[in-house]
């Protein structure tokens, strides 16, 4: 066993993104583990369906963060925009999972759980803007692709960050923000023996918000790789392509979304 | 000593060791050698005390489960049993903090993943082997920072 660790002065840090990838997997593990020991429910559902779903969500999250820094130019990459703004959504993933797998540990609700005023403090102050701050943060990350010149982003590739990033912000503005207002993620109240999606865990009788979410959320992996392939498949008309498909990414996201709130 | 004067004594023991671990820098080989060397082998000592005393007298075994309660009814086992998780969770915890070091995690990811450990050992042990796994997996440009 080594007594002093001479690795820490000579071998530079790994990337925060790429520390935090690791960890919000092995999040998942320890959700998957917990799951296949744990019958209990949670509105029906398994308790810890919810950490784990959050775990794989944060984990393409922070691996995109890492795919798009190894991207930009080392300016922006090392600057301190993406230096503080990674910092920063570390502290909101750390409050908002240790928050999310400690009420499934008592099988009890942690978003719209206002049942003591330490519950109502944790999802109206803690969580809310945990959130936010994580959907501005990605905002951030996209506009510093806009505005590195030196990234290393095919045009295609760079609108569909641009357009990926500032729709995942603004979409998940609007859907997460209706939930919250809606004080549940489901419009109406899914009738007993309802389908569910597996996996995903959504209802398929239609008033379940968190569809909606989850594509608003995930733009910001759909058009960059859209943006890949137009840059590989329609080179002198990548932009437009990936404008387009934003715009028709954004219609099925509101589409899903409106479907689910009139389903009430 | 009372039994109940061992038990938080032990427990103070192991807690300055994961204060050190956690918190502390890893410049001085004599600090990192209190939580990965010093204190699990205090423990040890009062480990072994109590296991070659009282083992036999308990009647219990390893065999089954009922055995190892067998084990437990005794008051001086439970303590032994107890040391035992202090001290090999603090020493696993000084491995997962060097293997991670290895990988250049950061200290403050390190932080969450020990004080798991501190609190429920493979726990912290699951998450530790998952993120250096996936760091290790990463191709090595991309997780450089």
């Amino acid at each position: 066993m080594t007594f002093s660790n001479p690795l820490i002065e000579t071998r530079a840090h790994v990337r925060l993104s790429a520390a935090l990838t690791g960890f919000s997997i092995a999040l998942a593990v320890l959700a998957s583990a917990a799951h296949i020991a744990d019958p209990r429910l949670l509105d029906g559902v398994p308790v810890w369906a919810k950490p784990f779903k959050f775990s794989v969500s944060f984990a393409a999250l922070f691996a995109t963060f890492l795919w798009l820094e190894n991207r930009l130019s080392q300016s922006w990459r090392n600057g301190w925009v993406v230096t503080i703004t990674i910092s920063v959504m570390a502290i909101c993933f750390a409050a908002e999972m240790s928050y999310i797998f400690y009420q499934a540990g008592l099988a009890e609700a942690s978003h719209f759980n206002t049942s003591t005023p330490f519950h109502t403090f944790m999802y109206q102050v803690v969580m809310f803007l945990g959130a936010l701050t994580l959907i501005v943060g990605i905002a951030v990350y996209g506009a510093a692709a806009a505005l590195d010149k030196n990234a290393d982003l095919p045009p295609g590739i760079r609108q569909g960050v641009i357009w990926g990033f500032g729709l995942s912000f603004l979409l998940t503005l609007i859907v997460a923000g209706y939930m919250g207002a809606n004080e549940s993620n489901h419009v109406g109240i899914p009738g007993p023996g309802t389908g569910k999606i597996p996996v995903a865990g959504w209802s398929l009788s239609g008033g379940d918000l968190r569809p909606a979410h989850f594509l608003a959320l995930h733009a910001m992996q759909v058009l960059p790789v859209i943006g890949w392939l137009a840059d590989r498949y329609k080179p002198r008309r990548a932009q437009r392509f990936v404008i387009l498909a934003a715009l028709g990414y954004s219609l099925l996201t509101m589409g899903v979304f409106a479907a689910a709130l009139s389903a009430s | 000593m009372p039994l109940d004067q061992i038990f938080s004594l032990s427990g103070s023991l192991a807690m300055l060791g994961w204060i050190i671990l956690v918190l502390a820098p890893r410049r001085w080989a004599w600090l990192n050698a209190v939580p990965r060397l010093v204190i699990p082998f205090a423990l040890s000592l009062v480990y072994a005390g109590f296991i070659l005393a009282y083992f036999a007298e308990s009647g219990g075994g390893y065999g089954s489960l009922e055995e190892v309660r067998q084990l437990f009814s005794l008051e001086e086992l439970m303590l032994a049993g107890w040391v035992h998780y202090l001290a090999f969770d603090l020493m696993i915890g000084a491995v997962l903090a060097d293997r991670m070091d290895t990988v250049g995690m950061q200290r403050t990811v390190q932080a969450p993943i020990l004080f798991m450990t501190f609190m429920f050992g493979p726990v912290g042990v699951l998450l530790a082997f998952v993120t250096e796994g996936t760091l290790r997996l990463l191709p090595r440009h991309l997780a450089k920072a």
